[in-house]
């Protein structure tokens, strides 16, 4: 066949493919999924009983608490309580008569943020390693649990469980102390500190971290990864180009987790910051025993407002839907 | 053994817990030939693909391109793209990132590799959609994508790993029409694996028939059409009918077996008393219905007509064992009329053929 007749051929069949195509096109896979998904119709009885459950649920343990916030801090504060009958926006003044309560939010943003990008740096490589490196199913399954285990253990066990490790007579006290020498006295802000929060708090939600990025890392097609090697990818070229880019819904899912948990952290931040650090939360707590409610619920909803923008810019920013 | 081409030379591949995936494979594939590796699932081909392309090593033997050992040569490394089974496009990026990807790796600048690649693009029609991302195409395009992504590099050989198994039967039909015509365009070495007899005979310069492990026969589609070398390959190329038997004899050049369905006369040479088997081809038997010859003739049930087209294919029963021949187009009608009732199938001793045991 001469190259002339080859062109020719060529066009032919591109031209009938054209014609085929038109038949699998994605418009009309995506008519036909339609289709299929309304195709016979279900009795509206029968989606009523499926969207019940979630919706009494969402109505009961999300939007009437919320509801009942947000009402909570429109209310006048009187002496014994609040009182239901007179709006007003004043406990949203007082919250900002001092700069107590800027100053903390503006901290607890940024431990948040501080927080979600450690456990991020943290939290890769170990899920990267689970999931990629661990070649056995068993292996993987078995490791992961043991990553899993600072969970199991109680909440206050494990925030405890650092005072050996970073309290006055800690081991790294200890260590600084009598075996280096660089100090003379244990030093006490190694546990009643910032640091310490932020060391504890990334111990306690790095697990949020590295459970997504696992499983998004787990279940990525090798194909992709072979079909790099094999345009001439190098492992690290392989890695920026194909795995990590795969890998980010899950990055995100895990930085959501750990942003929103972080946020509104309490028990943390008043057990190792002994007071001398505070966050959102605790401030709500301190406002919540003066008693000032409507205060409280102020600085509550001021927090949900946060954690909402931030879930936000984090899937905008992000374009979950566009990865995957 | 030649300096050209790819080369494997006793190439074995044992899995661990001593599973044999590729036997004692010897192959020399010329630059620019078309090879189909053909052959059921778990027959060694797909791993023996694997080991050409990089992605596995053989437990023995040596890969050689154009005279170079391939053997511990990273896949990146070696003239050789595949286009894998599901196509292993990468979601994330757009068709012409995707097409890009290769040059991008080899370090070419953004400008010539875009150049490059939109023209790669346009080699496999789909200028139109070189922004979209993979799972905004269809499944021919996205294969046609696959393509471009592989030809841009300018490999001296193209892996199809099954390029048509996702494919509905009117576009695998037509892709294998545009796949031919442009390796044809390209002279490149295409190595193309699949399950289907009928693509691998419509699209190979040679097959290469894998089974249980090992190469069964390599030749052109005619030839293993009309002279497969083993029952492995007569049964699996399709529309063949086998006989089993005992030689009893010879006449002139031919061996007269004697099989559960009468006596059989085929080309050849075998000792008496030796057991031995015999193909012939579905296009070569002959329907009647007079009655049976005492050589090469069944009485056989004619269950059921399948009208093809450019023919008719007819499902027999032999003895409750499947028998099928091809007559033309034209006798549909007659043929159609004889369902149900038992009919005379005969051959030429020329058309059948002796099998090695």
């Amino acid at each position: 066949m001469s190259s002339n007749d080859n062109h020719h051929a060529m066009d032919e069949a591109r031209a009938e493919v054209a014609s085929a195509e038109a038949l699998e096109s994605p418009e009309v896979v995506k008519a036909a999924t339609v289709a299929a998904t309304t195709g016979p119709r279900r009795s509206p009885l029968v989606t009523l009983a499926w969207i019940t459950p979630g919706t009494i649920w969402l109505l009961l343990f999300l939007i009437a608490p919320l509801v009942m916030i947000l009402l909570v801090s429109v209310w006048n504060r009187t002496p014994t309580g609040f009182d239901a009958f007179a709006f007003s926006v004043d406990s949203y003044g007082r919250l900002f008569q001092t700069s107590v309560f800027a100053t903390t939010l503006r901290d607890t943003i940024f431990r948040a943020i501080l927080v979600t990008l450690l456990c991020v740096l943290i939290g890769y490589p170990i899920a990267y390693y689970l999931a990629r490196c661990v070649k056995a199913v068993k292996f993987q399954i078995a490791l992961f649990i043991v990553v899993l285990a600072p969970f199991w253990v109680a909440y206050i066990v494990r925030i405890v469980a650092w005072n050996p490790v970073l309290g006055r007579q800690g081991v790294i006290n200890y260590f600084l102390v009598e075996i280096v020498g660089i100090v003379d006295e244990p030093i006490d802000a190694l546990y009643f500190s910032s640091l310490a929060v932020t060391i504890v708090l990334i111990q306690v939600y790095v697990l949020f971290m590295v459970t997504p990025i696992f499983f998004q890392l787990a279940t990525l097609d090798n194909a992709s990864i072979e079909a790099a090697r094999d345009l001439g990818a190098t492992p690290a070229k392989t890695f920026r180009e194909v795995v990590f880019p795969l890998s980010l819904p899950g990055v995100l899912i895990g930085c959501i987790f750990v942003f929103v948990l972080v946020m509104g952290e309490f028990t943390t931040v008043r057990l190792i910051g002994g007071g001398t650090i505070q966050s959102v939360g605790t401030l709500v707590y301190d406002y919540y025993k003066l008693p000032d409610l409507p205060a409280a619920a102020a600085g509550a909803t001021i927090l949900v407002a946060v954690m909402t923008v931030g879930v936000a810019v984090l899937l905008r920013f992000s374009k979950i839907r566009e990865v995957v | 053994m030649s300096d050209t081409g790819l080369v494997l030379k006793d190439v074995y591949r044992i899995f661990p817990g001593d599973v044999t995936a590729v036997s004692d494979v010897n192959l020399e594939i010329a630059n620019g030939e078309y090879v189909v590796f053909l052959g059921p699932s778990g027959c060694g081909k797909t791993t023996t693909l694997r080991i050409i392309a990089g992605h596995d090593e053989p437990s023995s033997g040596t890969v050689t391109i154009d005279g170079e050992l391939m053997n511990g040569v990273s896949p990146a490394k070696r003239p050789i793209t595949t286009v894998f089974q599901h196509y292993a496009l990468f979601p994330h990026k757009s068709v012409l990132n995707n097409v890009a990807f290769g040059l991008k790796m080899q370090g070419v600048d953004k400008a010539e590799r875009e150049t490059q690649a939109k023209a790669a693009i346009e080699l496999v029609g789909l200028t139109k959609f070189m922004d979209r991302k993979p799972r905004e195409l269809s499944g021919g395009q996205q294969q046609r994508v696959a393509l471009a992504r592989v030809l841009v590099t300018r490999p001296k050989a193209i892996l199809l790993d099954e390029p048509l198994g996702g494919l509905d039967r009117l576009l695998q039909m037509k892709m294998r029409v545009e796949l031919r015509a442009l390796q044809r365009e390209l002279g490149i070495t295409f190595i193309h694996v699949t399950h289907n007899q009928e693509e691998a005979l419509s699209m190979a310069d040679r097959i290469v028939v894998m089974g249980d492990a090992i190469v069964q026969q390599v030749g052109t589609p005619e030839h293993l059409a009309r002279h497969p070398r083993n029952e492995f390959v007569a049964s699996f190329m399709g529309d063949n009918n086998v006989f089993h038997g005992t030689v009893s004899g010879s006449n002139g050049g031919n061996v007269i077996i004697d099989t559960d369905y009468g006596k059989v006369e085929v080309e050849g040479s075998a000792a008496s008393g030796s057991t031995a088997s015999m193909a012939i081809r579905a296009a070569a038997v002959k329907i009647s219905t007079d009655a049976a010859p005492a050589t090469n003739g069944v009485r056989v049930r004619l269950d059921f007509a399948e009208y093809l087209g450019d023919s008719v294919k007819l499902h027999m029963d032999l003895d409750g064992k499947p028998f099928i021949a091809k007559v033309p187009e034209d006798r549909y009608a007659e043929v159609r009329a004889l369902e149900g009732k038992d009919v005379t199938a005969t051959w030429a001793a020329e058309d059948g053929h002796l099998l090695e045991q």
